[in-house]
């Protein structure tokens, strides 16, 4: 077990992404604080198997993803945001604002769980397809496919929202 | 990068936890159910954000529940000790009763004088 101020220092350093891929996900702050606190709670039980910080790191986000689509798929609570109810802007506006962010937010809350995580892992945590395939121990053939198809939904409703077409 | 892509960069930014967060982590680690018994499980589940309602309002049934247990248990004892002193009462009266009746019989049958 790993010295309990260090391992609040680690919680501090990593909480930010833990506690987003979980809002981004779920939609619901008190549940992504719990989902949160958990997978922080099983780094404490597992820490002893982490062998340096980016295993630590991509620990935390293959876990906090699972995580979240085992959530959803016990909630039965995917997607979450039905499709109807993303509202439609009619006059377009330029980011970054407040209101389109949101509305952004719950297009992706909108996604099937699978498209939703590795929209949020790109997007949230930046990375790179063939990071996200390891991440989410996925073939990265099967990673395109789904990013592809997920982001050419978002692009074509969301493009009415941004009023551009590309 | 399009234009789109920025919006979703910025729509799905960090975001940080609510105040408190780590130290609330570090609560439940401290409070594991399996390192410190039923409080700590109690104390626990306190930590959890959707169990803390549920956790404080059993807790409050059960403080409710337990305050109305010892009301009527102490309406029911009162109850069983007025029962007593009418039953007691009714035996004094009932044996006053007797007397009398043994009395007024007594004076019935008596011989009168001339």
């Amino acid at each position: 077990m790993p010295d309990r101020a260090d391992f609040e220092g680690i919680v501090r350093e990593h909480q930010s992404m833990v506690f987003s891929i979980a809002y981004h996900f779920l939609h619901d702050r008190p549940a992504a604080e719990e989902l949160a606190q958990d997978v922080f709670l099983r780094l404490y039980k597992s820490f002893g198997a982490l062998e340096s910080a980016e295993h630590l790191t991509r620990w935390l986000r293959r876990v906090t993803t699972n995580r979240c689509i085992d959530y959803c798929r016990r909630s039965k609570l995917m997607p979450r945001i039905g499709l109807e109810q993303v509202p439609e802007p009619s006059s377009p506006s330029r980011p970054p604002d407040p209101m389109l962010s949101r509305t952004l937010r719950q297009l992706v809350a909108s996604l099937p769980g699978n498209w939703r995580a590795l929209v949020i892992l790109k997007y949230q945590e930046e990375m790179e397809t063939e990071e996200i395939a390891r991440a989410l121990d996925m073939p990265v053939g099967t990673v395109k496919s789904q990013l592809s198809r997920a982001l050419d939904f978002l692009r074509e409703k969301a493009s009415r929202v941004l009023g551009e077409t590309e | 990068m399009s234009r789109l892509d920025d919006a979703f960069r910025e729509a799905l930014r960090r975001q940080e936890p609510p105040d408190g967060f780590a130290e609330r982590v570090m609560a439940r680690i401290q409070a594991r159910p399996e390192q410190g018994g039923a409080w700590a499980g109690l104390l626990a589940a306190f930590q959890r954000p959707r169990l803390r309602w549920a956790t404080a309002l059993a807790a409050a049934a059960l403080a409710v529940g337990a305050v109305e247990y010892r009301n009527e248990r102490e309406r029911r004892v009162e109850g069983e000790r007025a029962k007593e002193q009418v039953m007691l009462a009714l035996r004094i009266t009932g044996g006053k009763l007797r007397l009398v009746q043994a009395r007024v019989q007594r004076i019935g049958y008596a011989p009168r004088e001339r």
